[in-house]
């Protein structure tokens, strides 16, 4: 019994995968003798030839100094819209992820022990699950019919998706909590609220600081990637330089891309020591 | 470098304040630096918000909508398992390279430890989405495009992972092997791998589930899946059906959590 479920997992995901690739395999879109033909190996050549500006009659957008700067300002502006959405994450975690901790709405901390709280406590899990479930592509697909093209639609999009990670996990933090602190504050007199204020909050948020750094370093790699979409940044630019086939200014936005990616990955590793 | 820093900003600020003030002042400086003309909402948004939102509590059920659905949920499982196939492949070889335990000479160990974390770090680097559209245009319309683009930057994070879960474990039971005699590689095989094992396990089960949501969305560029539903939904403006196909995900979602989770606990229980 002891190993019957881990030995039930593997024999599933195993069966799982090699059905898995019988689909791709035998699926309307595969053509095997189109596939593996010289033909998609000339194409892939041609495409990277495409990339490093040898299919170009003009020059190369990475020789042009103004393609450089234009798209440095996109740049720019992507990061911007990755801390704006890694921002308004972390505002609406925090403003509800105590509401998704099971100790402090129903358990050992809770501070008023009704069916509200316990209401409330599912309602919270609840919109943590489908607003992490939905991709931030698909909430930015939704978006767009809403707010105005801009920016606006991709960061939020992203802010949606990653408050109910971060909600989720900050409420597993409060779950995870070390009580006893938090109990001999208790036994000093303080209330059920001071408690949450001065107790819990404290000892979460360092733990929660140091998910937000790694979720902002997520959140950059799919900025771009929200902006296939809505408009705004890096990633507007790369579908409308990919759609009409302007390759060598992919390069450049790939470079771009690729700086930012390593930018937030030591600006994120210097921030967690901080906050460690 | 960075202990005296951190001290020092403990001195005037206290690291945890400077954090703070770092943290909100990027989010103040970025809304500054964003273009936010234009206003909030489109015009007629907000009657789009309520539609969409109200659709939310009627999504079609109608029986071909459902079939469409249970199909479309199976090609997403389907890119997700062969997807994560391709990443255990990358991230497993790199993945022991990259932990510089198996190689006995010091130069070779350090040259492929480095060389196997760039590349592992340029693999997850470029976003499932980004690698599938140049998977596209580089080899055409193929559900290879799509399996290729998730295993690659899923097998970099795979890789960096069990690199630092093999390197990170107790190094006395090993000292015990290699005085016993043990060459490298049987000190891998007997002691590092059997002891890394049921971490790297459950980070895989927890990757799957990422997998899962990635694979909804890489019919984007044009394969199939729960992704090229919604969007056909929206593109048709028929928001009870795009709430269908988002709860099919949901489910889809919360299942495959469930049995990653049990499978975490079952491991965690077992290491004690």
């Amino acid at each position: 019994m002891r190993t019957g479920f881990g030995t039930w997992s593997a024999v599933a995901a195993l069966g799982l995968a090699v059905a898995a690739w019988v689909t791709v395999f035998t699926g309307e879109l595969f053509d095997a003798g189109r596939f593996f033909s010289a033909d998609t190996f000339e194409r892939g050549f041609d495409f990277i030839k495409g990339l490093l500006g040898f299919e170009t009659v003009t020059t190369p957008a990475f020789l042009r100094g103004g393609e450089w700067a234009e798209k440095a300002r996109l740049a720019g502006e992507t990061l911007a819209m990755s801390a704006i959405a890694a921002g308004l994450a972390a505002i609406a975690a925090l403003a509800l992820f105590m509401f998704g901790a099971r100790n402090v709405m129903m358990g050992s901390l809770a501070p008023y022990g009704s069916v509200v709280w316990k209401g409330l406590f599912f309602l919270t899990r609840a919109l943590f699950t489908v607003s992490r479930a939905v991709p931030e592509l698909v909430w930015a697909l939704i978006f767009v019919f809403v707010f105005t093209q801009g920016v606006l639609p991709g960061v939020l999009a992203l802010a949606v998706h990653n408050a109910g990670i971060l909600g989720k996990l900050g409420a597993e933090i409060v779950e995870g909590l070390d009580t006893r602190p938090v109990r001999a504050l208790r036994s000093t007199g303080a209330s059920r609220l001071q408690v949450l204020v001065f107790g819990v909050l404290p000892e979460a948020l360092p733990k929660f600081v140091t998910f937000l750094c790694y979720r902002w370093e997520v959140i950059i790699r799919t900025t771009i990637v929200v902006g296939f979409v809505a408009a705004g940044g890096l990633g507007a630019e790369f579908r409308l330089a990919m759609s009409l086939f302007k390759f060598t200014e992919v390069t450049l936005i790939l470079f771009w891309y690729l700086l930012l990616v390593l930018l937030v990955d030591l600006a994120s590793a210097r921030l967690r020591r901080l906050a460690a | 470098m960075d202990d005296r820093e951190g001290r020092l900003g403990g001195r005037f600020l206290g690291g945890r304040g400077a954090l703070t003030a770092i943290l909100v002042g990027a989010f103040v400086l970025s809304l500054a630096a964003v273009d936010w003309r234009g206003g909030v909402f489109n015009t007629g948004g907000l009657s789009a918000m309520g539609e969409i939102a109200a659709a939310a509590f009627q999504p079609d059920l109608a029986p071909d909508v459902l079939a469409i659905g249970a199909r479309s949920t199976w090609t997403t499982i389907a890119y997700a398992f062969a997807g994560m196939t391709v990443a255990l492949l990358i991230g497993i070889p790199f993945g022991v390279v990259a932990s510089g335990v198996v190689f006995r000479s010091a130069r070779t160990r350090q040259a492929g430890a480095a060389g196997s974390r760039f590349a592992l770090a340029g693999f997850r680097a470029v976003h499932e989405l980004v690698w599938a559209w140049l998977f596209v245009a580089a080899i055409g319309l193929s559900p290879v495009a799509g399996v290729l683009a998730l295993g690659i930057p899923y097998g970099g994070i795979l890789g960096r992972i069990y690199g630092e879960l093999l390197q990170d474990v107790p190094e006395a039971p090993l000292r015990a092997l290699r005085s016993a005699g043990a060459s490298e590689w049987r000190v891998f095989w007997f002691g590092r791998l059997p002891m890394a094992l049921p971490d790297m396990l459950s980070y895989t089960f927890y990757r799957l589930e990422c997998g899962i949501r990635s694979a909804a969305v890489l019919s984007f560029v044009g394969l199939g899946g729960l992704g090229h539903n919604i969007q056909i939904s929206l593109q048709d403006i028929d928001y009870s059906r795009m709430w269908t196909f988002v709860y099919f995900l949901v489910v889809l979602i919360v299942v495959v959590d469930v049995w990653s989770s049990l499978q975490r606990r079952r491991v965690a229980v077992e290491q004690g």
